[in-house]
């Protein structure tokens, strides 16, 4: 065993326990710092999420700590008690560890299948570990492979393409597919709904600028504009609003639509023709569902937005088998260069004694034929290392294929009693 | 060089504007992380086979270059070609390939099916003939390029209208960037195109004078088809800005566009079947040929 993982995970432990089990960076790097000095000799590396609580440990020439004091650890860095974490957390050893991080960083394993946020988690738990001086080659090297898996993972599955938010939906999928951009577009926010808020801030990074907050209550909307960077408006000028405005997200509280099909077509001449999209978030709903059939009016309620992200959820859902086909490969292939790597020792001892023997003969061979000019010498001697290479090859071309299925300690056994290599 | 200039034929570029149409509409079925390479590799490929062709034909036909019904058509063609890799590449994620391919192919067909002869030429016309083809074909181009924005609209409208998320690899440009595209394309289309009609009259009324070449009557089908074309982008250019500013316009220009492209399609269809006097060689010798024989 080389390799171990200690963790729990949004299903496996219960909120409040997550919350106490959690790691700040300073509390990260700290228990890191312990973890170097009450295991001398083993890496580790601590990865702490919102959703995720997960300690990698390795080991290059010895086992890693057990899991069970890896546990214990865990508990002691933060204060909780041991037995309440026992039953939560997993343990993984070995494939199994390189599988599951291979998974975790490429959003396989996350609350929200696909989001890309964990990639730079990762990518900051393994820097967090090299400051701390815990991580080693090992874990080095399957971080590395850990990051490349990722981004196998994103350029060859559309896993992370389809938006699963509903302000995301609202602003990439629709707002956008009407319009080609936003700096020029009339935005009215009309209530001051969270979610609002949230795809205002969608349409500001699609450039959106002019931006009217309309509110029941005056000194909300201006203190709602303050705080969005928007422009306080009127309530009682939302038909004058409507008029000019190209998009509405609309969010309040009403029981009754605000915008009714009648006070719509009062304002529809004014509008001269132009689109108007309507982000109906509220509900009820604030506008009139029948305006939405009405020319030139996209109008999504938020059960049109929430339709559109369950069917973009099941699309990544389709990505799976793809994505853990890439994880599976990306494991293979770390774990038989791993295997592969504990034979080195063994190839090299026995490259070495060839080598020595194949040296002797030749010393042997050139003094027999002292007439033998360098030239010839060296096409000799050339001649006696491809020959060994030769011979070398399929013990080791063996070798390498068995590491693929896991560590060849059938093989290495019977090449060190053939060949009397010493451990 | 030369032999391998003269093998370039149509069969070449067809194949791989094939390829990059059979590419394009694989999108929605799967990913691939090498298609937009592929997709560009094909129509950069055919494109230059495309220009090699032309330009090995411009070369080596000893009247004025390009100047046949088949040259007609292959420019065109060749023009969308071109118009279309720029797109995808500045686009990569817009499969704008599966509207303006089938363009570009069914332009090809149209050549294969039409005289290689190039029109007749007399030195005092050139000139105004070069004008006439270049002004219909910037007509025909705008009308294609009009339609196919249409077309695109009518599909992202229809999305939007049934609340569907986009499908994956087939992301439509917006209906602002596409209506603004269908708006244009009827005022080019109908001024280009008329200037083309004035350009032939004038041609032909040079050519009446001088008694150089045969001269085309009013009732010839080629001038009816071309007169009712103009008519009808007068009038598509005139009804789009009427309806500009009805909520409806953006649906109404894509339509509007969409038929255009129709009857310059059956414009097309009746200069390549019906009997014309248009681009036929002189049934008697122009009297420079007459003095030239006398002598």
């Amino acid at each position: 065993m080389t390799l171990a993982l200690v963790g729990g995970t949004h299903r496996t432990v219960p909120l409040d326990l997550r919350e106490r089990l959690a790691f700040s960076a300073e509390q990260a790097a700290e228990a890191l710092t312990r973890f170097r000095d009450r295991f001398p000799g083993s890496e580790g590396v601590l990865l702490s999420t919102c959703n995720r609580v997960e300690f990698y440990a390795a080991a290059v020439d010895a086992a890693p700590p057990p899991a069970e004091q890896i546990v214990c650890f865990l508990a002691e860095c933060r204060g909780i008690d041991a037995s309440l974490l026992v039953p939560v957390l997993s343990r993984e050893h070995d494939e199994a560890v390189v599988r599951h991080l291979f998974s975790v960083t490429s959003g396989l394993d996350s609350m929200v299948l696909g989001e890309p946020q964990i990639l730079a988690q990762v990518k900051q738990a393994w820097a967090l570990a090299q400051e701390s001086r815990t991580g080693g080659p090992l874990t080095g090297e399957m971080f590395q492979a850990a990051l490349r898996t990722a981004k196998r993972v994103t350029t060859e599955t559309a896993l992370g393409r389809e938006r699963i938010s509903i302000p995301s939906v609202a602003v990439a999928d629709f707002a956008s597919g009407v319009f080609e951009r936003f700096d020029d577009k009339r935005v009215v926010l009309l209530g001051a709904g969270k979610m609002a808020a949230e795809t205002l801030r969608y349409l500001r990074a699609a450039g959106a600028r002019d931006v009217t907050v309309l509110n029941r209550t005056a000194g909300r909307a201006v203190e709602l504009a303050a705080r969005l960077g928007a422009r306080p408006g009127r309530f009682e000028e939302l038909s004058g609003e409507l008029a000019i405005a190209d998009l509405v997200i609309s969010t309040t509280g009403a029981t009754e639509p605000l915008v009714t099909l009648d006070l719509f077509r009062q304002v529809e001449p004014a509008r001269e023709g132009r689109p108007l999209v309507v982000l109906d978030l509220a509900v009820p709903r604030d506008f009139d569902p029948r305006i939405g059939s009405l020319p030139g009016v996209w109008l999504y309620a938020i059960d049109d937005l929430a339709a559109a992200c369950a069917a973009n959820r099941t699309r990544r859902q389709r990505e799976m088998p793809a994505a853990l086909a890439i994880v599976d490969e990306e494991t293979r292939r770390f774990m038989g260069d791993l295997h592969h790597r504990s034979t080195a020792p063994v190839i090299e001892q026995l490259k070495a004694g060839w080598s020595e023997t194949g040296e002797a003969e030749l010393t042997r061979l050139f003094r027999r034929l002292p007439e033998l000019e360098a030239a010839e010498q060296a096409e000799i001697r050339q001649a006696f290392e491809r020959y060994a290479a030769k011979l070398l090859h399929p013990p080791l071309a063996s070798l390498r294929n068995e590491s693929r299925s896991g560590p060849p300690h059938g093989l290495l056994d019977a090449l060190k009693r053939l060949f009397d290599l010493q451990d | 060089m030369h032999a391998f200039l003269s093998g370039i034929s149509l069969v070449c570029f067809v194949a791989s504007y094939a390829v990059a149409l059979a590419l394009e509409a694989s999108r929605p079925l799967f990913r691939s992380a090498v298609r937009s390479m592929l997709l560009v590799g094909f129509a950069a490929a055919g494109l230059l086979a495309h220009s090699l062709f032309l330009g090995w034909r411009a070369v080596t036909e000893p009247a004025v270059p390009l100047s046949s019904p088949f040259d007609w058509y292959l420019l065109a063609a060749w023009l969308l070609a071109a118009g279309y890799l720029w797109l995808t590449l500045a686009n990569p994620r817009t499969p704008v390939g599966l509207f303006l391919l089938p363009v570009i192919l069914l332009l090809v067909g149209a050549a294969q099916l039409s005289s290689r002869a190039p029109f007749p030429q007399n030195p005092a016309t050139q000139a105004w003939g070069v004008i006439h083809g270049i002004f219909n074909l910037a007509a025909s181009v705008s009308v294609a390029l009009g339609a196919v924005a249409g077309l695109m609209w009518l599909i992202q409208a229809g999305r939007l209208a049934r609340k569907r998320a986009p499908l994956q690899g087939f992301r439509m440009p917006s209906l602002e960037r596409l209506a603004a595209i269908t708006a244009r394309s009827p005022g080019i289309a109908a001024w280009t195109a008329a200037a083309g009609f004035a350009s032939g009259m004038v041609l032909n009324a040079v050519n009446k004078q001088r008694g150089l070449l045969e001269t085309v009557p009013w009732t010839d089908p080629v001038v009816l088809r071309m007169g009712a074309l103009v008519v009808w982008l007068i009038v598509a250019d005139a009804l789009a800005h009427a309806v500009r500013r009805r909520p409806d316009g953006g649906r109404l220009t894509a339509w509007l566009a969409l038929v255009s492209l129709g009857v310059l399609t059956a414009s097309i269809l009746w200069g390549l079947f019906g009997a014309t006097r248009h681009g036929v060689p002189p049934t008697r010798p122009a009297p420079a040929a007459i003095d030239e024989a006398a002598a």
